[in-house]
């Protein structure tokens, strides 16, 4: 369904992704997880062309393109069937909440106005802000930008979602509402890739964890397996850092 | 000879002097329309690195932005004839009033490029990032989200440059255009009397200045959300 092959991307002479391979099924949560520097988060904008990989195969559904050569009709094709869901929200500060969900579905693919407004209506009541159609992201808190964000990407309806670390810049105290709505966005069968580091939407909601370091994928498989019974040193490690099972006894 | 200064002089020269407040006018609104247009250009130039060009408006810039505006317009009145004569055009009965408004033009156009090329830098690259998600083109991107949001950045910087042009508009008299202070200068030199004529003119500028000063304010609060 979407099939990454052999990306590898550069930096200048730091590289980032040394060849990795990713599979995502239909309706399935990817979660990837990975120490900072890792690659993850470059490898979802890979999969968009906000970095052009150096290398590498990209397949969604029936659309396959080389991510080297890809023009910018096969780019913009790509970035049609996928949407992105960003750690800063990136809502545009020149729209209010229901035009930055209106923006792409009347400006990119062309909907009609009324059904686009009837569309970003819906999707805005759906994460729970039909009091805040109208409200510009100054006037919006952190956990409301990112709802509006998701409302954004769902209304797109894309084969896939890219949720780039979506609560790191939120205030402890909004993070459940973002996860509760992107819980919500699971159950609807949406295709999702998550970078995160919440281990407790890792655990519940994904159906493959995926577990990144230094460019490559470790190791892989259920979240079943990766939490209780992780294979690498690697894995373990970094998960006892996170879930802080630090042994304190002297 | 009379008084050194006489406060009558001063009311009977205005409306003489002000009579020649259009010139200042056209100088002050054909340069800053040319100017914003052709610096937008510039700015694009320069943001897209466009091979060739880029140096080109990069030492264009740093020219104008390095020598004064009357360098500027000695080197349009006497150098352009004489660099289109080299491909037989003839320019030399021009009005002069074209020259002046050439070159105030090309010195807008370089000042008008660098505050636009700064706002649309100083939208976040997130921005663009997100228009690219969601399937907008660069076009699409530039036109419905960065343009929009570089417009309020740059407006304020846009006001101070349009007084700035206003008030180095009176450099044209040196090529003999008959604006307002190349009128003062005119009465002046036929009654002896250039200080009141002088004053006259500073009064206008004060005016217009402070007025212009205004509206931006104005449209600046109603322009801009939030």
């Amino acid at each position: 369904m979407i099939q990454v092959k052999g990306v590898r991307k550069s930096f200048g002479k730091n590289e980032v992704l040394k060849g990795v391979d990713l599979n995502v099924k239909k309706g399935e949560v990817v979660v990837i997880l990975g120490p900072s520097g890792s690659g993850k988060t470059t490898l979802l904008r890979c999969v968009n062309f906000l970095e052009i990989a150096d290398d590498g195969d990209l397949t969604i559904g029936d659309l396959s393109v080389r991510f080297k050569h890809a023009t910018k009709k096969e780019i913009l094709r790509v970035r049609r069937r996928t949407a992105m869901v960003f750690q800063n929200y990136n809502l545009f500060n020149n729209k209010n909440a229901i035009e930055n969900v209106m923006e792409g579905l009347v400006t990119a693919r062309k909907v009609p106005a009324a059904d686009a407004y009837a569309t970003a209506k819906k999707e805005l009541d759906k994460v729970g802000l039909s009091d805040k159609y109208d409200a510009y992201p100054s006037q919006l808190s952190g956990g409301q930008q990112q709802r509006v964000a998701i409302a954004r990407a769902v209304s797109l309806n894309p084969e896939v979602i890219l949720f780039d670390e979506p609560t790191s810049a939120l205030d402890p105290e909004l993070v459940g509402e973002v996860l509760a709505v992107m819980r919500a966005v699971a159950r609807e069968g949406i295709t999702m890739i998550v970078v995160t580091h919440e281990m407790s939407f890792a655990h519940d909601i994904a159906d493959h964890v995926v577990f990144m370091d230094a460019g490559v994928i470790v190791e892989e498989g259920t979240p079943k397996e990766i939490f209780t019974n992780p294979r690498e040193a690697r894995t373990k490690q970094f998960l006892d850092r996170i879930l802080l099972k630090y042994d304190y006894s002297i | 000879m009379g008084k050194l200064f006489d406060v009558a002089l001063v009311f009977e020269y205005m409306p003489v002097i002000l009579s020649r407040f259009p010139v200042t006018l056209l100088i002050v609104s054909t340069s800053i329309i040319g100017g914003t247009l052709l610096g937008f250009l510039i700015a694009l130039v320069r943001l897209y690195r466009v091979p060739v060009l880029n140096p080109a408006v990069v030492s264009y810039i740093s020219f104008i932005r390095g020598t004064p505006v009357i360098i500027q317009m000695f080197l349009v009145y006497y150098g352009f004839p004489l660099l289109l004569l080299q491909v037989g055009i003839n320019i030399n009965r021009w009005d002069k009033l074209y020259f002046v408004l050439i070159s105030y033009m090309l010195n807008n156009a370089a000042f008008m490029a660098e505050i636009i090329r700064s706002a649309i830098a100083s939208v976040p690259a997130g921005q663009t990032e997100a228009a690219h998600s969601v399937g907008l083109s660069g076009f699409q991107t530039l036109r419905r989200i960065v343009l929009p949001q570089a417009f309020f950045t740059a407006f304020p910087a846009f006001g101070t440059r349009v007084v700035n042009t206003l008030e180095s508009t009176s450099l044209a008299f040196t090529l003999g255009i008959l604006d307002m202070l190349g009128q003062a200068q005119a009465i002046g030199v036929r009654t002896y009397h250039l200080l009141e004529g002088y004053v006259v003119v500073a009064l206008v500028f004060i005016a217009a200045s402070m007025l212009l000063e205004k509206g931006f304010a104005w449209m600046e609060r109603r322009l801009i959300p939030n």
